[in-house]
């Protein structure tokens, strides 16, 4: 179910914010459209805002990490900004570190976060 | 709850999450307890064939939590301990749910039959 | 109304009331031979009331709960319903609700359970012998039984009211003390501290991480310092601990710093093959400090000393 959550383009940066309970169909969609988004765009840099999931089960974590990793593969690094506290703690105690991800507390960090990642050499 | 489609799967998991709110558990063992159900819930619904989430509230004396049960008719699981030993973030999807769940609830206790289905019943109490 | 309160804390419901009745032998026929007496008790309780305050005003330890004429003519009063209470011919939760307020009243005003137990004795004897001089010797046996079950039924009520208040105060305590083990200090625009003193068992652990990522939050923090040089044991529970803690830290943007650590701890956390790859070390919490100023893009210089006269 692609077109459900709106990606932005911010110069050569994406932006994206994720809404509350994440269908299968419509978070199998979302990562369709970036990828798309991304192949066109030509953009280096994805910043996924989730500060609006109240939660995050292995599922989305899955598709969330994937995501960032299809991503980098195309040459643009991924940030996930706003994660909130007890979904940190929740998924780092089930085990899933989310590893390979980058972080940010929020939007304004994620973005500074991008600018340093596509500044090193 | 029955659990038949994927809105069946947001409607338990808003209940369970209410329910924990309700008895005033903080923002962690909320969040813990519905991740815990989210993962159970749709391991029912994608590899069990559907079926049902009981959810219960506990009162034991000095605490109060809430149980729910997962039962599905499903295949079952072959390899109990293979599964459980998940372990991190690169287990197929089922076994990271089951054994990322565990670590999330208090209680939890897990009966399957390969061929005729699968029970989980998991507990989380209100910190004192 | 710390007594309602003390129902709960105590568990004290049907099937506890049922346990202690039964263990006090305490009958419906007990309590239907009290009542018959209750006429008994009113023509009398006026005398028996005041031999009792003739005991608690006579002893210094005791006298000093009843300071002066307007407080000791209150008690009687309540004294009074309270003997009556014997007579009522019931022994319910009410009733037993009523105990522990009477109960609840003498604890908070400080008075000693040794004196509020030992006073239960008065009442036995000036019952006692009431009882002998006013029935028949068969009947009297019989009456002062039912009596002594209820009042010994009273007395585990009346120590009730003293654990539930110990009960009460340790769990304020142990608030208190779950709020000061993880003290979560801000050092500088963005860079937190926490010193973690004593040892870490896995409740503690979990209240660490979720208070962690709770101020980082609140601080937008960027690096945390968490020092264990305070921490006595470092096994693999509390490696472990720290590992997930860097994990959900991450995922909030931040970073951590683990300083404090000794040789032994380092020696153990390798032996035990813990991955802390992932995380930033320092022996000395000062060099952790710098490490962090840098991460957030400052740097510590020495001020120029002054030339001239400005020495000092």
């Amino acid at each position: 179910m692609q077109g459900i959550i709106p990606i932005l383009r911010m110069g050569d940066i994406l932006l994206t914010t994720v809404h509350v309970e994440l269908r299968d169909a419509v978070a199998e969609g979302f990562q369709a459209d970036v990828l798309s988004t991304i192949e066109r765009s030509h953009v280096s840099g994805l910043v996924i805002d989730i500060s609006g999931l109240d939660m995050v089960d292995t599922y989305v974590a899955r598709i969330l990490a994937e995501t960032g990793r299809m991503a980098r593969l195309m040459g643009t690094e991924t940030v996930l900004c706003g994660m909130r506290p007890e979904i940190a703690a929740t998924l780092v105690r089930m085990g899933y570190l989310m590893e390979g991800v980058h972080a940010a507390l929020d939007l304004d960090e994620g973005l500074e976060l991008l600018r340093e990642l596509r500044a090193r050499p | 709850m029955r659990i038949a489609t994927e809105d069946d799967v947001i409607l338990v998991r808003r209940a369970v999450r209410a329910l924990a709110e309700a008895h005033g558990f903080d923002v962690f063992a909320s969040a813990a307890l519905t991740t815990a159900t989210s993962e159970l819930t749709r391991n029912v619904w994608v590899h069990g064939g559907g079926g049902l989430a009981i959810i219960e509230e506990l009162a034991n004396g000095e605490r109060s939590g809430v149980r729910v049960t997962f039962r599905d008719e499903g295949p079952g699981i072959a390899d109990v301990a293979r599964v459980m030993a998940g372990g991190y973030s690169t287990a197929r999807s089922m076994g990271l749910g089951l054994s990322g769940s565990r670590r999330l609830v208090d209680e939890f206790d897990l009966k399957t039959v390969p061929g005729r289905g699968t029970t989980v019943e998991i507990v989380k109490w209100k910190a004192t | 109304m710390s007594h309602r309160r003390y129902m709960t804390t105590l568990k004290l419901d049907e099937a506890e009331l049922r346990a202690r009745r039964a263990f006090c032998e305490l009958t419906e026929d007990d309590l239907q031979r009290l009542r018959g007496l209750r006429p008994l008790a009113e023509k009398h309780s006026a005398e028996l009331v005041e031999a009792f305050y003739a005991l608690l005003l006579s002893h210094e330890q005791t006298r000093k709960f009843f300071p002066d004429e307007a407080t000791v003519r209150r008690v009687k009063r309540t004294q009074s319903e309270y003997f009556l209470g014997l007579f009522e011919g019931r022994c319910d939760l009410a009733y037993v609700e009523d105990r522990l307020r009477v109960g609840a009243v003498h604890e908070r005003i400080g008075l000693s359970p040794k004196w509020y137990l030992a006073a239960y004795r008065k009442y036995l004897a000036l019952l006692h012998s009431k009882l002998g001089s006013e029935l028949a010797p068969a009947d009297a046996a019989a009456a002062f039984q039912s009596l002594q079950k209820l009042v010994f039924f009273d007395v585990t009520i009346a120590i009730d009211t003293y654990i539930a208040a110990n009960i009460e105060t340790i769990q304020r305590h142990q608030t208190a003390l779950r709020e000061l083990s993880t003290p979560v200090i801000r050092v500088h625009d963005r860079v937190l501290l926490l010193p973690l003193v004593g040892a870490i068992d896995s409740l503690r652990a979990q209240q660490i991480m979720d208070a962690v990522l709770l101020r980082i939050v609140e601080e937008k923090a960027r690096c945390i310092i968490v020092d264990i040089a305070g921490v006595p044991v470092v096994d693999t529970k509390v490696a472990d601990s720290l590992v997930k803690t860097t994990a959900s830290v991450r995922l909030l943007g931040a970073k951590t710093i683990l300083t404090g650590i000794s040789a032994q701890v380092a020696r153990t956390i390798v032996q035990l093959g813990v991955d802390i790859s992932t995380m930033h070390t320092c022996a000395r919490l000062q060099d952790g400090i710098e490490l962090a100023l840098d991460l957030v893009g400052k740097t510590i210089v020495d001020k120029d000393r002054p030339r001239g006269a400005e020495g000092g």
